[in-house]
Order: C-alpha cells, then sequence, then structure tokens
C-alpha cells in the first residue's frame, strides 16, 4: 500500500497501437511521470495543497478488471482516476468513418465508471500543425471535429499533441500535461467529495437510535472507519500528508466519541489475544492484515487502535516527526493499557506489561531506525526528543516495576508501588476465562519472571537508558526519580552500600528548591540503609541525620512519606544523634539548623553579690522528643564589636518552649544585640549566626531583625575610666590617667588592654602606677594584683602622638579573678571617648626693647634717645579651641632651674586672680625677660593652670550636694543622682552662664524634678548654690599645662629714629619751647640707626652685617629730601646716622616717615647659598608726631556782594 | 456526556520551584505524587522556556505515566500549579482542566491575597513580593481547604 500510484488508463486504436509511433509514444509520455507540481484546490477545504509529486501508473484500459462486482470499500486510488484515448488521425474523412465510433464506444466505456474522468489526445506530426489549415479547408480539422463531437460540457477534454517519433523538446507536453493534471484533479476532487459525503451519512446514521442497535452499529462504525482510513490512505497515496493524518485524527476521535458516549461492548471483543501480540512491533502496520479483518468486520479493538497508531505513525514518519510518534505512543500505551487491565483476567498471565513493556522499547527501536533517513534533529528538538524517548523507556520501567511486584521479586513497597494501577472499575460484561495455553511472548519478560538476577539486571538495563536518555534532555527531575528508584532497588537487592550512597547523595538536589518531602524521604532511606549496614555512625551518619531533622522540623505537618511513625522515628534518631557525637574524635560545628529556635528576651537582672549578668532566653525545641544539651552559648555584640558570652550548662530541653537563664561574668553594661547562639550536643555543636542570614535566618529568631538587650549597670561593680592627666606637659609623651574603681571586688589579678583607632599605640611598659598596689607591665597589656575592694587604680600609660585627634575611643577590655572566686574569669569590655584636644590654645608675640643709654662720643642732642636693646617682652595669648569657657587661675613663665645663665623673668599682675577665657576674648598674659648676657639658649617653660568651667560648676555642685547631705545626714550614695540631674539641667540650658561668671550665683529653678525622696536635699542645694561665690583658686582642683617656651635669637635688633633738629638759633632752649614747625619748611633732620648684636650668639657677636635703610615714602604727608636709601654696616652697639631734609606737605599732627632696616645677605663663598641674617627693628619714634602749624600770613579773599542796575 | 476527570493530587509550586502546597487525595501514594509535581517542574520549564512562550496560563498535558496524566499551568506571576489526573482511555477534554486550573487560581490568588502570610517573611527586601518563599505548610491551612473543596466538588460532580 505505501508504493500506491493514482491510475490512469490508456485506450487506441488498434491500428495506432501496432505502429511503431505507439511505443515511441508511451515511452515518452512515461518519461514525463511522475508528475511534479499538481497544485489542488479542493472543494470541501479551504487551502490550496500542493502535491510535490504523484506517482501515476499507466496501464491500458483493457487490463484492468471489471470491479463493479465487489463491495468493498477500496480507496480510491485503487480505480484509474482517468483514462486516455490516444488517436493519431489527421484525416477528417477517416475520423468521421471510423475513429469516431470508436471514441464513441470508449467515451461511453469510461463514462460509466463513477469518479472518473477522460481524456482524448490527438497526435499530429509537428510540421502539419504549423500550416493554417483553417484558412485553406472549408471545413475543420479533426481536432475541431473531435471537440465539437465530445466535449459536453466547458471542459475541454480534448488536446492535441504535436509530436512524432524524435521529437525531443518538452514544450510540446506542456498542454497535454496540464491536461492529465487537470483532469487527475478533478477526478479526485469528485471522489473525495463522494467520500466525505459518505463519511457524514454514515455519522449520521450513529446518532440513529433503534432496536438494531447493536450489530447495525458495529457495522456501521465499522464502514465508517474503513471509509475514513480509505480516505486517509487515498490522501497518502497523493502524499498529502497532513491530510492523510487530519483523516486519521478525525478517525480516532470518532471513534473516542463512541468510546465516549457508549459502552465498549457494542464493539465487539476488546482483545482477541494471538500468540505473539504481546511482542509484536507496535508501529508495524503490516504485522497483521489488518486491512481484511476490518473488511471482515472482525478486528478487535484492540487490533484497530493499534493498527490506527500503526499508520498515524507512518505518517508521521514521513512528515519527520519523532515526538509526535512517541508522544502518541505513550498516550497509547497508557491509556490502552489501563483499558486492558480491566480484562486483565482474561489475558494471558503478564500480558499487560509485556504488552506495554515490549511496545514501548519497539517505539523507541523503531523511532531509533527511522531517524536514520531523517534530517539530523537539534537543539531543542533533540531535546524533546530524548525527554520523549525517556518517558517510554520509563513507561516500559514501570511495568518492570509492577511485574516485579506480581511476581515478587521486588517488594511491595514504594517506590515499586508506584506504577501499579488500582483497577476500581469491574468489567461490564463478564470475562471471558483465561486461556491457559496462552502464553505472553516476549522473551526478555518470560526470562525476567523466572530469573531474579534477569529481572534486576533489565530492571537496571532499562532505568538507565531512561536516566540517560533525561539526562540528554536535561530533565534532571526525571533522572533524579529514576537514580532514586535503582538506589530502592539495590537496597533491596542487598547492596546497600550502593543504595547508601545513592541515597546520601540524592537529598542534595532536592534540597535547593526545599522539596523538603522528597529530601525527607531520602534521607530516612539512607539512614535506614545506613542501620541495616550497621555502619559505624560517624559524621557521615550525623549530617544525614541533620539532614533529616532538617527536613523533619521544617515540614512536620505534611503528609509524610516515610512509612515509620514520625515521631517515634525521630525521638529514636536524637537519642542515637547524641550517642554518636558522643563518639566524634573532633569537635563537629553544624551551622543554622532549624532543630532549635532561641528567642532573646529582654529580661536582664544583674547578679548583687557579684559581676554576674542573667540573661533569659526561649528556647524552641521544635524536635517531639527532649533533648539533653550540654552547653548553651550565647554571644551578645555591642558596639565597637565587644562581645559577651552567656552560657548555661547541662541542661535538658523539652519539647517545645524552654526558658533558660544565662549567665555572663561580665561588668559591661550597655545595649547588646544578640550575634550567635551555639548549643553543645556533647561533640556537636550547633550554631546560628544572626548575621549569616538566607534562609536559615529565620531558624535562629523568629524575626529577622535584631533584637537590643540592655545590660543594666551595677554600680558596684569593677569600673574604669580613662582622663587626661591633671599636669600636662606640651612637647613630652602625652599620657593618659587609667583609673581602675575595684568596686565590691577584691581582686586578686586584673590584666588590662587598651586599644586605640589606628596609629596611636600605648607603651605599657612605660605605665606608670600612682596609687597603692603592684602593676607588672608587658607588650600588650597590664596586670594588676591584689586589689582591695572599694578602691581605686590608677595607673598612667604613656602613648603616642594624638594630636591629630581631637578625641580618641580607646576600648578597654579587662579581665579579672576576685579573691572569692579565684576560678572564674570575669570581663569587663567598653570603651571610653577621651577628649585629647586641650581646652586652650597659647599664641606668643616677642618684643625687643632696649633700655635707654647714654654713649659717649655721640652728638650729644640725641643721648636722650639712644637705646641698646637688652629687654625682651614675650605677650601669650591664651584662647580656648572649644565654646567652653576656661578659666585660669595663673600662668607662670619659668626658668629651666639648671639654667647656666640666669635670665631674669618679670610677671606681670593680674586684676584677678582668676581669669575667664571665653571663646571670643582670649586672656594675655606679658612678661619680661631680661637677660644680661645675651640670647637664652635653654627654653622657658609656661606653666598656666586652668580649668573647664564645667569642672569647676561641677566641682562646685558636688560639693553643695555633699554639704547640703551632711547636713541632712543622708546617705550619700543618693547624691549621685542629684548631682546627675543638676548638671543634666545645667547642661541643657546656658542661661546661668552670665550670671555665674559675674557674681558666682547659681540658680537653679525649683521645678526641677528630682524625685519625691531627694526633695529636701535639693531645695538646700539649691540654697547653696545661689549664694554668691566669686571665683577662687582655692576651691576645686585645677590642671596644669605646661609648654616648653624658646627664647627667640635675633642677629641683629635694630632701633631707628628720626630725629629733627631745630634750628640752630633754638638749640639752646628747652624742648617745649622749641619753635613752632609750619607747613612747608624745611626741616633737617637726622636718621640715626643703632644696631645692638645682644641677641646674637655670642661668637657672632664681633661679626659684621651690612644692612640697609629705606625711609617710607609719604608723599603726602612729607617731602624728603637727601639720601633716603643706603647701605651701612652695623656692628654690636653702633650707631649709623644720615641727614634729612623733610618738607611738612600740609599742617596738623603729623607722624615721621618709617624707617625700614633690612639687612643684606651676608658675603659668603661663592657656593654658599647667601643667608639672610635675622634682624628686627623697632622704630622708637612710631608713636611720634609733629605739630606741624599752617603757614603764616593772611589771606583776603572778596566775595562779589553783587550790584543792583537801576 | 464524559465524566469529569478524577482529581488525584494538586500541586502549587512558587516561582523558585519550591513546593508551596502538594494536596494528595490519594492515601499512601503521597510519595508517587510528590515525584509527579517535582519531574512536572522539568516539563514545565521545556514548555515555557522554548523559542515560542506559551501564550496561556495552561500548559496543557505535560506528560503521562503510569495511570496518572500531569497537566500544568502557570499563572502570569509564574507560579505553577500541576494537577494529577487519573487516566482514562476517554477524551479528556481541555476545558474541564483548564476551568480546575482556575479554580485552583483562584484558590492561590486568595489565599495569597492574605496579608499576614508575609508577617513571619524572612525577608524584609520589598523588592521580593513573592511571599511563598517559607514555604510553610502551617500558613497555608486556607488554600490547603480551598483545594479539598474543589476536590470534594470534582467528586460530587462525578458521582
Amino acid at each position: 500500500m505505501a508504493n500506491q500510484r493514482v491510475v490512469v488508463t490508456y485506450a487506441a486504436a488498434q491500428s495506432f497501437q501496432s505502429s511503431d509511433n505507439w511505443i515511441h509514444f508511451l515511452a515518452a509520455l512515461r518519461s514525463l511521470l511522475p508528475l511534479r507540481n499538481l497544485h489542488w484546490k479542493p472543494t470541501s477545504r479551504p487551502n490550496l495543497r500542493t502535491v510535490q509529486e504523484l506517482d501515476v501508473s499507466l496501464v491500458p484500459l483493457d487490463s484492468l478488471r471489471d470491479e463493479h462486482t465487489s463491495q468493498v470499500p477500496v480507496t480510491l486510488l485503487e480505480k484509474p482516476l482517468l483514462n486516455l484515448y490516444v488517436l493519431s488521425c489527421e484525416d477528417a474523412e477517416t475520423y468521421k468513418t471510423t475513429v469516431k465510433k470508436q471514441i464513441k464506444d470508449w467515451q461511453t466505456s469510461v463514462n460509466q465508471r463513477k469518479n472518473q474522468e477522460w481524456l482524448i489526445i490527438h497526435v499530429v506530426r509537428p510540421d502539419s500543425k504549423n500550416v493554417d489549415r483553417k484558412f485553406f479547408s472549408m471545413k475543420g480539422s479533426v481536432l475541431d471535429k473531435i471537440k465539437g463531437d465530445f466535449n459536453i460540457d466547458k471542459r475541454d477534454r480534448c488536446v492535441q499533441l504535436p509530436w512524432s517519433t524524435g521529437e525531443q523538446s518538452p514544450a510540446v507536453w506542456a498542454d497535454l500535461i496540464g491536461k492529465i493534471k487537470d483532469g487527475l484533479l478533478a477526478a479526485f476532487d469528485t471522489a473525495v467529495l463522494a467520500r466525505e459525503e459518505e463519511v457524514k451519512r454514515s455519522e449520521g446514521q450513529r446518532h440513529m437510535p433503534g432496536w438494531n442497535f447493536c450489530t447495525y452499529f458495529v457495522l456501521k462504525v465499522g464502514c465508517l472507519c474503513c471509509i475514513l482510513a480509505n480516505l486517509a490512505s487515498s490522501f497518502e497515496g497523493v502524499n498529502l500528508f497532513e491530510d492523510a493524518l487530519q483523516q486519521y485524527n478525525e478517525l480516532e476521535a470518532t471513534f473516542m466519541n463512541v468510546l465516549g458516549e457508549k459502552n465498549m461492548s457494542w464493539f465487539g471483543n476488546l482483545i482477541n489475544p494471538a500468540p505473539k501480540d504481546d511482542s509484536l512491533p507496535l508501529l508495524s502496520p503490516s504485522k497483521k492484515s489488518y486491512r481484511e479483518l476490518i473488511l471482515a468486520n472482525t478486528i478487535s479493538i484492540f487490533d484497530l487502535r493499534v493498527y490506527l497508531l500503526a499508520r498515524q505513525s507512518m505518517l508521521l514518519n514521513k512528515m519527520q516527526q519523532p515526538i509526535e510518534i512517541c508522544r502518541k505512543a505513550i498516550l497509547f500505551l497508557s491509556t490502552f493499557g489501563k483499558r486492558l487491565r480491566e480484562v486483565e483476567m482474561a489475558l494471558p498471565e503478564y500480558f499487560v506489561e509485556s504488552w506495554i513493556f515490549s511496545s514501548a522499547l519497539s517505539v523507541v527501536d523503531q523511532c531509533g531506525a527511522w531517524a536514520s533517513s531523517w534530517l539530523e534533529l537539534e537543539g531543542i528538538a533533540l531535546a524533546r526528543y530524548n525527554a520523549i524517548k525517556g518517558e517510554l523507556l520509563e513507561l516500559a520501567k514501570s511495568q518492570l516495576d509492577i511485574l516485579g511486584v506480581k511476581v515478587g521479586h521486588l517488594p511491595p513497597k514504594p517506590p515499586f508501588l508506584m506504577a501499579l494501577q488500582t483497577v476500581s472499575t469491574t468489567p461490564s460484561s463478564p470475562l471471558p476465562e483465561r486461556n491457559p495455553s496462552q502464553r505472553i511472548s516476549k522473551y526478555e519478560i518470560m526470562l525476567a519472571i523466572g530469573d531474579i538476577e534477569a529481572f534486576y539486571d533489565l530492571y537496571c538495563t532499562i532505568s538507565n537508558r531512561a536516566i540517560d536518555a533525561y539526562v540528554k534532555a536535561g530533565r534532571r527531575k526525571f533522572a533524579l526519580k529514576l537514580h532514586g528508584c535503582l538506589a530502592a532497588l539495590d537496597n533491596h537487592r542487598g547492596r546497600l552500600s550502593n543504595a547508601l550512597a545513592i541515597f546520601s547523595s540524592l537529598p542534595a538536589h532536592y534540597a535547593p528548591h526545599m522539596w523538603t518531602s522528597l529530601e525527607s524521604f531520602m534521607l530516612s532511606r539512607a539512614i535506614d540503609t545506613h542501620a541495616v549496614l550497621q555502619k559505624p555512625r560517624d559524621q557521615e551518619w550525623i549530617h544525614l541525620l541533620l539532614g533529616f531533622l532538617k527536613t523533619y522540623v521544617n515540614e512536620p505537618t505534611s503528609e509524610s512519606l516515610t512509612s515509620h511513625d514520625i515521631n517515634e522515628y525521630v525521638t529514636k534518631l536524637v537519642t542515637a544523634l547524641r550517642e554518636a557525637s558522643e563518639k566524634l574524635d573532633s569537635d563537629l560545628p553544624h551551622l543554622d539548623h532549624p532543630i532549635m529556635a532561641l528567642e532573646i528576651t529582654k529580661d536582664t537582672r544583674c547578679s548583687q553579690d557579684e559581676d554576674l549578668v542573667y540573661l533569659t532566653v526561649l528556647i524552641h525545641n521544635r524536635l517531639p522528643c527532649d533533648v539533653h544539651v550540654d552547653k548553651i552559648g550565647v554571644v551578645l555584640v555591642g558596639e565597637d564589636t565587644t562581645r559577651l558570652k552567656f552560657t548555661a550548662e547541662f541542661t535538658k530541653l523539652v519539647s517545645g518552649r524552654n526558658y533558660l537563664v544565662l549567665t555572663c561574668p561580665t561588668s559591661s553594661h550597655g545595649t547588646y544585640v544578640h550575634e550567635s547562639v551555639e548549643i553543645r550536643i556533647a561533640r556537636l555543636h550547633f550554631q546560628w549566626n544572626r548575621k549569616s542570614g538566607g534562609g536559615a535566618g529565620d531558624a535562629l529568631t523568629s524575626r529577622k531583625h535584631a533584637i537590643p538587650v540592655h545590660l543594666p549597670r551595677n554600680p558596684e561593680s569593677l569600673d574604669v575610666q580613662l582622663c587626661l592627666p591633671p599636669n600636662t606637659a606640651l612637647g613630652t609623651t602625652p599620657k593618659l590617667h587609667l583609673t581602675i574603681s575595684s568596686g565590691r571586688n577584691d581582686l586578686a589579678t586584673a590584666s588590662v588592654r587598651l586599644s586605640a583607632p589606628a596609629g596611636i599605640t600605648f607603651a605599657f611598659v612605660n605605665s606608670e602606677l600612682h596609687s597603692e598596689g603592684e602593676i607588672d607591665t608587658s607588650e600588650d597589656g597590664i596586670s594588676i594584683f591584689n586589689v582591695p575592694s572599694n578602691s581605686n587604680v590608677i595607673i598612667s600609660v604613656p602613648h603616642s602622638d594624638a594630636t591629630r585627634f581631637r578625641a580618641i575611643k580607646i576600648d578597654v577590655s579587662i579581665t579579672y579573678k576576685t579573691v572569692r572566686d579565684p576560678a572564674l574569669e570575669r570581663t569587663l569590655r567598653t570603651s571610653r571617648i577621651v577628649t585629647v584636644a586641650l581646652p586652650i590654645a597659647v599664641n606668643v608675640e616677642d618684643f625687643f626693647r632696649g633700655e635707654r643709654q647714654v654713649i659717649p662720643g655721640l652728638d650729644s642732642s640725641v643721648k636722650l634717645r639712644t637705646m641698646f636693646v637688652t629687654r625682651l617682652f614675650s605677650r601669650f595669648t591664651i584662647s580656648t579651641t572649644t565654646q567652653q569657657h576656661v578659666r585660669i587661675s595663673s600662668a607662670r613663665l619659668l626658668s629651666a632651674p639648671d639654667a647656666e645663665q640666669g635670665a631674669k623673668i618679670l610677671g606681670c599682675h593680674p586684676s584677678h586672680s582668676v581669669m575667664t577665657a571665653v571663646p571670643d576674648r582670649p586672656v594675655s598674659y606679658i612678661f619680661c625677660i631680661e637677660s644680661d648676657r645675651g640670647p637664652v639658649s635653654d627654653p622657658l617653660k609656661l606653666v598656666i593652670s586652668y580649668r573647664l568651667l564645667r569642672e569647676e560648676v561641677e566641682a562646685l555642685v558636688n560639693k553643695a550636694v555633699e554639704d547640703a547631705l551632711r547636713q541632712l545626714s543622708q546617705e550619700s550614695d543618693v547624691g549621685t543622682k542629684l548631682v546627675q540631674a543638676i548638671i543634666e539641667y545645667l547642661e541643657c540650658d546656658a542661661s546661668w552662664v552670665e550670671l555665674y561668671n559675674t557674681t558666682g550665683e547659681l540658680i537653679i529653678p525649683s521645678s526641677l524634678d528630682v524625685g519625691e525622696e531627694l526633695e529636701e536635699a535639693f531645695s538646700s542645694v539649691q540654697k547653696i548654690l545661689s549664694q554668691p561665690n566669686p571665683p577662687s583658686p582655692s576651691l576645686g582642683p585645677w590642671r596644669e599645662m605646661t609648654i616648653p617656651v624658646d627664647v627667640p635669637k635675633m642677629n641683629i635688633v635694630a632701633d631707628a629714629w628720626i630725629a629733627i633738629q631745630p634750628p640752630p638759633q633754638a638749640e639752646e632752649l628747652p624742648r617745649s619751647q622749641l619753635p613752632s614747625i609750619y607747613a612747608g619748611q624745611a626741616l633737617s633732620a637726622t636718621v640715626y640707626i643703632t644696631a645692638s648684636l645682644h641677641w646674637n650668639d655670642p661668637e657672632n657677636k664681633r661679626q659684621r652685617y651690612r644692612m640697609r635703610y629705606d625711609v617710607e615714602e609719604r608723599t603726602k604727608d612729607w617731602l624728603i629730601c637727601g639720601r633716603k636709601r643706603g647701605d651701612f654696616l652695623v656692628q654690636d652697639k653702633s650707631t649709623f646716622s644720615v641727614c634729612l631734609t623733610l618738607i611738612a606737605l600740609h599742617h596738623g599732627h603729623i607722624e615721621l616717615p618709617k624707617v625700614e632696616v633690612k639687612p643684606l645677605p651676608l658675603d659668603g663663598e661663592e657656593d654658599v647659598p647667601r643667608v639672610l641674617p635675622s634682624s628686627d627693628t623697632h622704630q622708637s619714634h612710631g608713636a611720634e608726631t609733629v605739630l606741624v602749624l599752617p603757614r603764616g600770613g593772611r589771606s583776603t579773599f572778596i566775595v562779589s556782594m553783587g550790584t543792583k542796575r537801576v | 456526556m464524559p465524566q469529569p476527570p478524577r482529581l488525584n493530587a494538586v500541586a502549587l509550586i512558587s516561582p523558585q520551584n519550591h513546593p508551596i502546597l502538594i494536596r494528595t487525595f490519594q492515601k499512601g501514594d503521597e510519595l508517587k505524587y510528590h515525584y509527579v509535581a517535582h519531574t512536572s517542574l522539568d516539563v514545565i520549564e521545556e514548555r515555557t522556556s522554548g523559542k515560542t512562550k506559551p501564550t496561556e496560563c495552561y500548559l496543557g498535558l505535560l506528560y503521562v505515566m503510569d495511570d496518572v496524566a500531569a497537566y500544568g499551568y502557570i499563572t502570569p506571576l509564574k507560579v505553577k500549579i500541576v494537577i494529577a489526573l487519573a487516566l482514562t482511555d476517554s477524551v479528556v477534554r481541555d476545558a474541564d482542566v483548564v476551568m480546575i486550573f482556575k479554580a485552583l487560581h483562584m484558590a492561590f490568588y486568595e489565599a495569597v491575597s492574605n496579608p499576614f502570610l508575609k508577617l513571619d517573611g524572612v525577608s524584609e527586601s520589598t523588592a521580593d513580593y513573592s511571599p511563598y518563599q517559607a514555604v510553610g505548610s502551617v500558613k497555608w491551612k486556607r488554600l490547603r481547604q480551598a483545594v479539598d473543596e474543589i476536590h470534594r466538588a470534582l467528586c460530587a460532580y462525578a458521582p
């Protein structure tokens, strides 16, 4: 049937058939076949179909049998579609006499046949065609005559072929071929239409009710099936695969419809089991003579459907759709297999399993065989093909499952039971008894039933093939399932280690997607296998177990896939877990396991008699049983990553909620959040970190965000303070004062570590103890021994330069042991902020001044004004660096005690004993340094004692509170509270500052809330503080700051002075009677420049320096004549003078011009860079002015009064 | 009138392929249906990752294994719903299956609209809009009830 062709008959006159021409003609016609590119426009379908290639078999008309006798519906193509009549007659007369009759006979015979077309071919010699005969001949040509005689309807069924033997051109055939195609298609179309009519009629009858339902229906449906099948195969014959497939699909749908509506029993037998039925290749349409069976109406549903599937597959194969083939096959095997199971009792034993098994495999094989003729499958298509192959193989495998359980090769439990079908419906008709002689025929199955090892081998092979296909298809999850089955098989076969390996590797595949059910199943199987194996319960086993417990607590309510009583099972496992973990060689940490959940409560308190903090936590044990734990540790982390570990030991955690009190030996306080939790069961350490996050984060706490825990401070516990020492000396190593208050603890030992931000290091080795006690210093810390309770240890710790910081934060970590409990190591971790920047800044200004001296040999007129500089005035300006007010009680300038040459230092007397430097008003102190022997090489020291206003007020308040309490004879510890309240008030409000600064009164409003019990004390404190209290240096502590001060060196100190010489006649007059100076008057003046090398280095005193003077140009005030600028040589105590003439340009008090004196570079070696000696010039006349009077004389101004002209 | 298909199991699976709910209506076969739900993911992925993206939520018959036909459905937010129907030889109309899926989708939609679902959600990031990460079965009580209700309705429909 596969080589079905369209049949075309031909006929011709006997005479023509016997000629040579005829043979040539036939050969030429055959050479044009098969026909190509037929375009069929079906009348019943919308689309134009194209048949690429159509095989045509040319047969003589008389060779056909007369088929009228047969009732059997055959395919459309078995009958000819087209009849040809070939004639070669060029003589009209001959045509008229003989040929016409022959054609007439032929036409009559042909027209009787249904759905057939006919065509008359008139063969003429090609040359004759060229002559236009119409023009010459009275009558029409032979062709015209034929046309006139035979063309009944519009269709032109006559064609002329200008051809003779040897004619090669294919062009001459075009017309004929076109006509043949048209004819074929027309015939096919009518035939299809007729068939479809028939189908419709049959379908219509299907719905007819009636007494003859049974047989009639079977018959009709049978016919219908046949017709449809015929139609389909007809389509197939003309290579219209899609149409053919469509027909089969319709057939199948019709069939399913029937099934859906009516009971199967109408349809004859479901199956007539024949030998080898189960092992025949499913997709072969020729394995049985189905057509005959159909025609004989004895086909069983089984065979019919197998036939249907086979034909569909054939078509799909031609359309190269292997996926579709397999899909249909699976669906068919599964659904029909289920139906067969309903009548299983009537079938040979294991028939269904064997049939599905072998069919599935045969489909895979068949597709493989067909695949060789297909285009290479690629990409997605290949993956899909593999996937569907995998499904087929898995179907085969599941048959083995069923078989195995039935035969007893496999245990009746999951996963083998998965495939076992529950046949719920009882067959509606009594089943025929099973024919015991019938047997299944699939060799592998028979072998497997008999031989358990063969069965296992087969099972593994098929499973592995399926896995292979799935892996190629990328269906990981299917493959995993099969792996699970294989593991179960291994388990059953006693290959326990194999099974264990697979079982323990599988959970990892299910875990990422949280398929806890499957994960849990695999884990429990692994654990069970492990138990059966009696392997040592090692770390691996513990991991398995923990994995299982995890799945258990994550999904406690879901239906468990294991067969055990889950709670009992888990309890047993937990007990075993403890035993196993005790035997571990090393600690086994396990992160984020959800069996426990921990919640920190806010309930924290301090122990009353020792440095101990209690923390209550809520542990939620999610296991169904009690758990004995060895240790529970909770780590809290505070700011600056200070960590505290709270622990409890040896407790039983009951199932559910447990409140536990954990302790931590510490005196730290503040706000903490919990960081991690550790629960130890023997050597197994469960750990939870809050930060590790992820999905397991919810295991530790029910909420993700951190809960802050406030640890209270106990005033009696160990405490530490850090501050700047009261005495600061700039220029030396900076130090910090560390004060450790032991509180209630008798410290046996304590070791202190300090850490500061980067760049600052502590030199612990150089620490000094400032109080009683023993210390031991090392590179990285200080150890303190034997400190009694309620005492302070003060240690000064030098540290590296910290001037770039305003304040530094220092982490203090102290571990200590008390005498009472020497085994317990307590900790204190805290941090202190120390302001290292000084609150005051000091600036210094130096002024060189001399004492007037008379130098002999000089002009007597200037003797009064000559100076030699030996004194230095230094002004120290003390300003605040912050917004804080600073009290300064004194500032002293001291020379170094061992100074070789004593310099005389004179201070000034401040107006008040205590000065206050405020941000915009610094305080200045002036000192005079007098040195007889030149410069002072040793630095002096400026010692400032100061304090912040705040410290003063705090001290004041403290004192007032103490006094008040003493008067009221109350406990002193309530004072702290009162002091705190007052200080807090003062911090918030700055209005008291001004009043306090002037009068020393501190007015605290009564509205301040200090609490009931302190009311009395408060009012008396209020009274004390409101008293006027002038600042005095006696109250409270003062800080001292020592600043080294270098006395400046100066090579040359010059003194410049312009002396206006009185006119010669007034020389003798006293100064007060000097004549007046008028504007415009020329005055002679002398510039005196006196140089001193007093502050120069002694060895340079003999040196000569060159200097240059320059009189300031003040063109608005003075006109200067003379040498305004010049160089001169100086040496110690030399005076240089030069004469000038000055003319005042206007009247008034006019300053004299300044004289600038600059040193010139020293004459050194050529290559030595010239050094400019340092110099300082004092303008002696700087503050003097000269009174210039207006020029004498009279000026007359005439103002025109104006004249009145009449 | 063809019988409506018998519903054996329902699985709702999150976009991250985490199971939200797997409900089996056949005692003792839980493992099988968990496998069905799990393996269906492979097929759903095949269907949805191909060149031609499915335009409908309904993915049709995923595969047939043993006596079970697995049908798939994917919501616009990529929540996958898989149902396992008992395999029959008669034609299962897609319309029937789609109807079941629509009902399940509605049930899930209503369950997930519960604002309290997210209370214990692990993630604090607002970008992660799917609350079904913490697939605690306890929280889906409502959903389970709704699914059971759908199953009951189907059973009543098919005596």
